[in-house]
């Protein structure tokens, strides 16, 4: 550590150029905080920056929100935190697992099996569709099962062809992510919809909006483990080996506990997507799942610039996620985590 | 380097069905309509058009201008970003004074809600209610248009994107420094490199493939913006400051267009793989030379 630190001169410049970015970053904070304790006429009379010397705060903003005035912050909440905590710590576990498998296991595909897997989906769709009277969900549904077994039962043949490997499997993880969000937001709501008139209902509940978070959180998952794992030594795993230790346990015993920081950063990073999201909410709720970021951007479309009542809202946005990056780094800067390194 | 076992299939299985399930129908159900004349109101039989979408679409000049704007905002607002985050992260590596709480302060914006940001920022920007006019009025620029003038608006969008991603690329980057061997440094000291030689000798070419990863994901997210822009000026003036996905949002769920929609999420996309192969490419030498 002491090699890199800085010395001299370098070492205030340092600190002169964090403290005008943490201005930066605080300011906008600081500012809907204080904004969130004015009254409507504080607010349009002007800015004004130090409460009690600048303006007299009120509450009145904030008993409004809570008596539930201004919408169902209660249950928005509620639903918010648990798909949040679930659909995260969801796509972590299932998400390490695939990265940890993607790094140490060998996977070959062929890229003929993939060609017949999408071939036969959208072949089946538009076969099922078109010709065979089935509605879009039951062809679907067929197709993709179709198209499933028959890439897997065709992989056992020897097939010609270039083979995929790890790299290129990993890569369409992420390419995932590419994919504009607004066409997936609105083609799952039509899966849905039909799912629903099959009498599954996917709309507007925790199970629906939770696995599309977890899918859509898997690709980032992946990639940002894969580099942890990468990093890890693998002098542990091949002692394990050497003693016959099951893959299973060596992920579980040795690798999970070693790459904890990893896994809490990138829990983190799922948490804050999944929390903030807007288009799936918007499209895959409408009243008992509904998430915080909708209720908040419905603020101004409903009642105008009332900057007083749409500050109080989006504090109750910002601050759950600001109460655990404090518990996290905290967690993080413990001997508790690091230890396990060692 | 990897080995095989039966037990992979339990590692991998769980994630690839869920991908492939949510991701297989999208992909289906927007490459069949992006063929096709379809929309919802009022509603009209679909019908075959091959590539009439995407020919209508490469002729309206609205498309290029909003691709070109999309550009041009993830562009100059990630290229930011990197350069302040890698700073910042190395000042953190670094042990500036206070190092604790800036790395616990720094975060914060990332884990704010963009709806949320947008609304902060039309309040700070407010032309006559906002701080920012009274510190630039301070300066003797009063009622500055921030959100209604084309090139403060694309300004605005870009500081709102830079205050929310720059602690993306602090906690990656930092996370990378912290992987860096110390006695490659310890090697340096000895033969008296200077600290500028030591960050474009050591630091920077073994923090390459993360950077490359860092920039890559910023670049992807921001080509996908909306929320910020959408409540901050909802693209306007005119649709001087519309992005691709507010694009695709004003035709898909305002017109109903779903084949037009459809297509233009294509071309966005391949738009985005063209970027994302010519990124790549152009970096792959860099990235093999320093392995």
């Amino acid at each position: 550590m002491s090699v890199r630190a800085l010395k001299g001169n370098g070492r205030w410049w340092a600190l002169a150029g964090c403290l005008l970015w943490l201005t930066f970053t605080f300011f906008p904070l600081y500012w809907v905080a204080i904004t969130s304790f004015k009254t409507p006429l504080g607010v349009v009379g002007g800015p004004t920056y130090i409460p009690f010397v600048d303006f007299e705060p009120s509450l009145s903003a904030w008993s409004e929100l809570l008596s539930g005035q201004r919408g169902q912050f209660y249950n928005t909440f509620i639903a918010s935190t648990i798909v949040g905590l679930s659909a995260s710590l969801l796509a972590t576990v299932i998400g390490s697992m695939a990265a940890y498998a993607l790094v140490r296991f060998t996977f070959e595909v062929k890229l003929l099996s993939a060609v017949i897997f999408v071939v036969i989906a959208f072949g089946g769709y538009l076969i099922g569709y078109n010709f065979l009277g089935l509605r879009q969900g039951p062809s679907l549904i067929y197709a993709f099962v179709a198209a499933l077994s028959l890439a897997v039962a065709s992989s056992r043949l020897r097939l010609p062809g270039p083979v995929l490997g790890n790299n290129d499997i990993v890569f369409w993880f992420v390419s995932q992510r590419m994919f504009p969000p607004i066409v997936a937001a609105f083609a799952l709501f039509l899966m849905y919809t039909e799912m629903g008139k099959m009498g599954v209902k996917l709309v507007d509940t925790y199970v629906g909006l939770t696995f599309a978070y977890v899918a859509f959180s898997l690709p980032i998952v992946i990639w940002l483990m894969r580099d942890f794992f990468e990093a890890l030594p693998i002098e542990v795993e091949e002692a394990a080996m050497v003693d016959n230790v099951p893959s299973w346990r060596i992920f579980f015993g040795i690798v999970v506990p070693m790459s904890k920081p990893g896994l809490i950063a990138t829990f983190m990073i799922t948490l804050a997507f999944v929390w903030n999201e807007f288009l799936f909410a918007l499209f895959l709720t409408s009243s008992k799942w509904q998430t915080l970021p909708i209720l908040v951007a419905g603020q101004n479309s409903q009642r105008g610039d009332e900057w007083w009542a749409i500050s109080a809202a989006a504090l109750v946005a910002i601050i759950p996620m600001v109460i655990m990056a404090g518990i996290l780094s905290r967690l993080m800067r413990s001997g508790l985590l690091l230890g396990a390194i060692k | 380097m990897t080995r095989n076992d039966p037990i992979k299939h339990v590692f991998i299985w769980p994630a690839l069905l869920i991908v492939l399930v949510i991701s297989i129908f999208p992909l289906i159900y927007s490459l069949t309509t992006s063929f096709m004349s379809l929309r919802l109101v009022p509603p009209i039989p679909p019908r075959f058009v091959g590539f009439g979408n995407y020919i209508e679409l490469l002729q309206n000049p609205r498309f290029w201008h909003v691709a070109r704007t999309t550009s041009i905002i993830a562009f100059i607002a990630v290229a930011l970003q990197y350069i302040i985050g890698f700073a910042i992260a190395l000042a953190l590596n670094a042990r500036v004074p206070g190092e604790g709480i800036f790395r616990v302060g720094f975060l914060l914006p990332m884990l704010v809600a963009p709806v949320a940001v947008a609304l902060i920022a039309r309040q700070i920007l407010n032309p006559t209610m906002g701080p920012l006019n009274e510190l630039m009025a301070l300066f003797g620029f009063p009622n500055l248009p921030f959100l209604t003038q084309t090139k403060w608006a694309i300004g605005a969008i870009i500081s709102v994107e830079v205050w929310q991603w720059t602690p993306f690329v602090i906690l990656m980057l930092l996370a990378g420094l912290q992987t860096l061997p110390d006695d490659v440094y310890e090697a340096a000291a000895l033969e008296n490199a200077s600290p500028w030689q030591q960050f474009w000798g050591i630091t920077f070419p073994m923090m390459l493939p993360i950077s490359v990863a860092v920039v890559f994901i910023r670049l992807i997210e921001s080509y996908k913006i909306i929320d910020t822009v959408f409540v901050m000026t909802g693209g306007g003036p005119g649709i001087s400051t519309e992005t691709l996905t507010l694009f695709a949002y004003q035709e898909g769920f305002k017109k109903f267009n779903l084949g037009y929609t459809s297509a233009l999420s294509f071309l966005f996309l391949i738009v985005i793989t063209i970027i994302g192969l010519v990124y790549l490419a152009i970096l792959k030498p860099y990235l093999e030379k320093h392995k």
